[in-house]
């Protein structure tokens, strides 16, 4: 072994751990051949790092409209999580604020606890929100380092989950609208 | 000569982890796989020194791949870790009845990841 890779596996620790975590998602990200790609990604990420397999994207449409866009584990047309959320939780969360519930819960039958809603951001603006459902059973809660990926997707995520759809027909402006793209919906 | 780690897994993502964390925080060399099939044909050609597989994978998923391993003479005795989103005790009890040694689950702890492959196979 190198004195070199001696010396950095010396002073590795939880942090560097965590710079290869997030240096992998974004790569993952960055690579997407495509927004389906993007979107398997995604899952893949919160699966792998954040340990949950049940997750969903809410489109943001106009100022106050949420379209289920996609989602796996869980049909997100079945449960009207946005309105668990709350007016002033949605609100934090449309001004780019991460909600994160302390403890992880299951909720109930008729409506599953959302762990997380992660705002995902284009142009300084909310244009998906992503929520992260039930988490694993060996994940009792998220931590400081799932923070910072959470703010990885929120910055990073909307260019290769939504590409060429960000922008409308015509030279991008402040007043256009994003043209929405659908993969689907899958559970 | 370094140690060599076989990689298996469909997922993208957990292939670029696993992978840096060895090429970063390790000496080993690695080589992956994307599913059961190819991880099998692969143990075979580049003899590693541990198996370090996913179990939800397409075509061959890793509890099949592992019984498969077990049953060639050039495989059986290397050292298979299984990577898996479900901790259940059935569950692990199924991939150690499928001849693993070991078992990680996900989402991943890359600390904890070095510090089980380095008590197979030393620093």
């Amino acid at each position: 072994m190198n004195a070199e890779k001696n010396n950095a596996m010396g002073c590795a620790g939880a942090d560097s751990v965590n710079a290869l975590r997030l240096g992998a998602a974004r790569k993952r990200l960055a690579q997407s051949t495509g927004p389906e790609d993007a979107i398997d990604g995604l899952r893949e990420i919160v699966a792998t790092f954040l340990g949950s397999e049940e997750l969903g994207l809410f489109r943001v449409e106009g100022s106050a409209n949420f379209r289920a866009f996609w989602s796996f584990g869980i049909d997100l047309r079945e449960y009207d999580l946005l309105r668990a959320l709350g007016e002033a939780g949605l609100g934090r969360v449309m001004r780019g604020e991460y909600h994160v519930e302390l403890a992880a819960g299951e909720g109930s039958a008729t409506m599953p606890k959302a762990q997380a809603f992660i705002p995902i951001r284009f142009a300084n603006e909310t244009i998906a929100i992503l929520a992260i459902l039930r988490l694993l059973p060996q994940k009792l809660a998220f931590d400081g380092a799932d923070m910072e990926l959470f703010k990885l997707l929120s910055d990073e995520a909307a260019g290769p989950l939504f590409g060429p759809s960000l922008f409308g027909p015509g030279v991008p402006s402040a007043d256009s609208k994003p043209v929405a793209g659908e993969p689907g919906v899958s559970a | 000569m370094p140690k060599k780690i076989l990689v298996v897994d469909d997922s993208k993502t957990a292939l670029m982890m696993e992978r840096e964390i060895l090429e970063r925080r390790t000496t080993y060399q690695c080589v992956t796989a994307s599913d059961g099939r190819e991880a099998v044909e692969k143990a075979q050609q580049e003899r590693p020194d541990l198996i370090l597989m996913d179990v939800v994978m397409p075509n061959m998923n890793g509890f099949e791949a592992c019984k498969m391993m077990r049953q060639q003479p050039t495989t059986r005795e290397i050292p298979i870790v299984l990577v898996t989103t479900r901790g259940e005790e059935s569950y692990m009890e199924a991939g150690f009845q499928s001849g693993c040694n070991d078992y990680i689950t996900k989402p991943i702890d890359g600390a904890e990841l070095v510090a089980l492959l380095q008590s197979y196979l030393g620093e």
